[in-house]
């Protein structure tokens, strides 16, 4: 109500972005209740030193200077200063030498570069979109005419783009690959560079000796007429592990919090390691076989990169005993089942399980899976004769929707336009008849054993022997991606602990106290606050007594 | 044919309880505190919670399975979702006006006709039947629910960073003018039309600038608090995935459209995370980032269903 006028907000608020990150200690300024020109060049000594660091940060203020002065490579340089001194090394040797000492250092500051990876990541996200918006492992003519140079989309995207890139198979593509590898050195670096000497500090780093040091922190507040021990007790009531040395104290808690950054890391590259150990050392292959008939393993099992090596159980002969589906009472297939008995070189029978869709079986490194299923003949008795084993004929595959025919010849074979009986199933479970005219005689159940008569022709369906489709794989990738699924998991979630650190120093009758978060840096100061008020004021005529009352009790 | 009818009645029920709940808070928001009307658009959402409860337990009964066999069943599994962190922040006031339209926007479109051929809940394929199931999807919609609110709150953070145009309404309520905020820019956001009709207390200008401040830092409080839960969810959900996938499938990794995007938007609040560990790029930046995570959700629950194509194509629409 008071300013309708709205050209007076508008600029003020324009200039807020800027004055945002310089009101930030204004927070603190109105908690600790001090002078404004203090936490104005606070601030300003804080952007300073943040902008002097390209290594990934989540410490504060001191111990980030000791990370830089003991450990942390020397700040980075950009990928282009180090080009130019690529090409100056060739004129000089012995600048060759003091470039090949300098160089691990500088690729790794390099690598660990936190705008890079950031880079990194939203390049293989957009190579990933991209590879679901163009379709996958098509036939070049494919392409041709669905990106044509003549209409090409958004204006310049033709088929060119996409067969010169490698974007017809994205998830194979040297680009793709490439930028994956570059993402795990940078994970290895930053790991290297950054991560763990973090950790030394945040482990090493304990006392500070001069309430500066402390007032620096992001937290920091003073005191008055308190004792450093009553703060330590209320710590440790809170869950802080409490260290004191005469007048200073130092508190942590959740420290596993800081170690968690590198499980995610180190579980992505396990999980790297194994996929690229599952690409280059499997063996995959499907088969497609008769209810009754058998195969053996290594026959369908091709290798798929280098380091595929057969082992002993690809001897392994396997005998499909049963195929069966379950249905609804809708007459939609619920499961699919296999009987499949494995049998080694002697015949010996060494495993026998009934795999199904979700239920694959494993022995000595190969899984089968159920994958797939197909029609493979029809048993018929005509006229008290036979059994005869008809060959079931896929008619059309439209997706799921499957139809499968055969025919059984009536009168002389060997005529030119020879009639007979066409039978149509869509799946096991029910036969269409159609007699010699093409017109609908009936519907059989294999189960059920009813004759059908067709110009006096008796004929039953005896059976109907469904043929299982198999998908065989073997893959050493699978342990070393578990465990990576599994550390992974982990460590996401302990990423998410708090990890606090809090120092304090007895100055006078007053405890000067400062500390810092390096997640929910939000309640930090609330939760300092609390604990603060909980720590008793000492009144002053009897500071000896109520200290030993308190420590006591 | 019960099951049926009460399933009826219970999305009906609680359409209709969350939208007059919506509809009493705005009102308690923009006339006057309220406390009585206040009150009772948050039984409402008790309400909605226990009947999208109902309406799961008896699909669940009737179908079966746990039902998150296809879209229709996992909006409203979205829905409940969105109910539940809506409780489980109840306190938080401005977070709730994120949370209960979006509650109301998912369950709005479930019930919506486009969807009605889907009602009837339909038989589970082969690779379903099994206990990934639960595991994997329920995780997977929990992961959305919480990104989907934690990047709206950015989005909210960036629209009140960014605003040029300010215009007062009434007097609100200092404490409440989050709320109003969101509550509209909520609105803004579902038509990607961030700029226009969006209030703010009027004070004198510092302490105005302070509760500004205040509430951009609440807001990057718990958007951080937010997508950092559904991160864990994603993470475990797309883990999950890729074991069931190497049990049904034949390989743990397939690089299927569904789960390409998933990874897609892992990535997304993976650069999200890695933004907030600079300092300087804090809060402005990661806002960025996480609304565009927002977009990436919906293409990875939607888009990818919508064009039905990959393993995943259970939830598609026809």
């Amino acid at each position: 109500m008071e300013a309708l006028n709205p050209s007076l907000p508008t600029t003020h608020f324009l200039k807020t972005p800027l004055l945002r990150s310089t009101f930030n200690p204004q927070l603190h300024f109105l908690f600790n209740k001090r002078t404004p020109t203090t936490t104005l060049s606070l601030s300003i000594s804080c952007k300073l030193r943040t902008s002097q660091q390209d290594v990934k940060n989540k410490s504060q203020n001191v111990s980030k200077k000791i990370a830089l002065s003991d450990s942390s490579p020397p700040p980075l340089k950009n990928e282009e200063a180090s080009k130019p001194k690529v090409e100056s090394s060739s004129s000089s040797k012995g600048s060759v030498v003091g470039f090949m000492k300098r160089l691990p250092r500088k690729v790794l500051s390099v690598l660990s570069n936190l705008p890079l990876a950031i880079g990194e990541m939203f390049f293989i996200a957009v190579l990933m979109a991209i590879g679901t918006a163009i379709e996958q492992g098509e036939a070049p003519d494919f392409y041709f005419q669905k990106y044509p140079e003549d209409n090409p989309v958004w204006g310049f995207f033709t088929w060119r783009w996409i067969l010169t890139l490698g974007f017809d198979r994205m998830f194979s593509s040297p680009i793709f690959l490439g930028s994956l590898i570059l993402m795990a050195m940078s994970l290895m670096a930053c790991t290297y560079t950054t991560q763990i000497p973090l950790v030394k500090v945040a482990r090493r780093w304990n006392f500070l000796q001069s309430p500066e040091a402390i007032r620096k922190q992001e937290f920091s507040d003073t005191l008055p007429r308190a004792s450093i021990q009553d703060l330590g007790v209320v710590l440790m009531g809170s869950g802080y592990e409490v260290f004191l040395k005469g007048p200073s104290l130092y508190a942590f808690k959740g420290l596993v919090g800081r170690f968690a950054p590198i499980g995610v890391h180190l579980a992505m590259l396990l999980i790297m390691a194994g996929g690229t150990l599952s690409a280059a050392g499997s063996f995959r292959g499907s088969v497609t076989v008769p209810q009754g008939l058998n195969f053996v393993v290594g026959d369908v099992l091709g290798p798929s990169g280098f380091l595929s090596t057969p082992t002993d159980a690809f001897n392994t002969e396997v005998h499909v005993n049963k195929f069966y589906m379950d249905f609804y009472d809708s007459g939609e297939v619920k499961q699919f089942h296999s009987d499949l008995s494995l049998r080694d070189l002697e015949g010996k029978e060494v495993m026998r399980k009934t795999i199904s869709v979700n239920d694959p079986l494993r022995y000595g490194g190969i899984t089968i899976y159920q994958t797939d299923w197909s029609f493979s003949a029809l048993q018929v008795i005509k006229d008290d004769e036979g059994p005869f084993n008809l060959a079931m004929a896929p008619l059309k595959i439209n997706g799921d929707k499957k139809l499968y025919g055969t025919f059984l010849p009536v009168g002389d074979v060997n005529s030119p336009d020879v009639k007979g009986i066409s039978m149509l199933a869509r799946d096991l479970q029910s036969i269409v008849i159609y007699d010699q005219e093409g017109k609908f005689a009936g519907v059989r159940r294999p189960s059920s054993k009813l004759p059908i008569e067709i110009d006096g022709r008796k004929i039953v369906i005896v059976d109907a022997i469904g043929s299982t489709g198999l998908e065989l794989k073997t893959d050493p990738g699978v342990p070393p991606v578990y465990a990576g699924f599994g550390a992974l998991m982990l460590t996401t979630c302990i990423s998410y602990l708090n990890h606090a650190q809090i120092w304090a120093l007895q100055d006078g009758t007053s405890v000067v106290v400062g500390g810092k978060a390096n997640r929910a840096k939000g309640d930090f100061p609330d939760e300092m606050n609390r604990l603060l008020d909980k720590v008793p004021e000492i009144v002053e005529s009897s500071i000896s007594k109520q200290s030993d009352g308190i420590s006591s009790g | 044919m019960i099951f049926s009818t009460l399933e009826h009645i219970l999305t009906h029920i609680s359409f209709s309880v969350i939208s007059i709940g919506i509809t009493i808070h705005l009102i308690t928001l923009l006339v006057d505190e309220i406390v009585g009307l206040y009150d009772s658009s948050e039984k409402g959402m008790i309400a909605t919670l226990f009947c999208l409860t109902g309406l799961l337990v008896i699909r669940w009964i009737y179908s079966g399975h746990f039902p998150l066999s296809d879209l229709y069943e996992s909006l409203i599994f979205l829905s409940w979702s969105f109910s539940i962190i809506h409780r489980i922040l109840k306190h938080k006031n401005h977070l709730s006006a994120i949370t209960a339209p979006s509650a109301i926007f998912t369950q709005g479109f479930a019930t919506s006709c486009l969807l009605t051929k889907m009602h009837q809940s339909g038989i589970l394929v082969p690779a379903l039947q099994v206990q990934w199931l639960m595991m994997h999807v329920s995780m997977m919609v929990l992961g959305y629910a919480a990104l989907l609110c934690g990047s709206l709150l950015s989005t909210a953070l960036l629209v009140i960073t960014f605003r040029k145009v300010i215009r007062i309404f009434g007097k609100s309520n200092n404490l409440l003018n989050g709320t109003v905020t969101e509550s509209f820019s909520f609105g803004e956001i579902q038509y990607m039309n961030a700029k226009t009709n969006v209030l703010l207390n009027t004070y004198f200008f510092s302490a105005r600038n302070y509760y500004r401040y205040q509430l951009i830092q609440q807001l990057d409080h718990w958007s951080y608090h937010i997508i950092s839960l559904g991160f864990i969810f994603l993470t475990v959900g797309i883990l999950s995935g890729a074991v069931w996938a190497n049990e049904a499938w034949g390989s743990y990794w397939n690089w299927d459209p569904k789960e390409t995007w998933a990874f897609i938007t892992w990535t997304i609040f993976g650069i999200y995370f890695h933004t907030r560990t600079k300092k300087k790029l804090e809060g402005f930046n990661s806002a960025i980032v996480a609304s565009m995570g927002f977009v990436i959700i919906w293409i990875c629950y939607f888009g990818v269903n919508l064009l039905g194509i990959g393993l995943h194509s259970y939830g598609s629409f026809n």
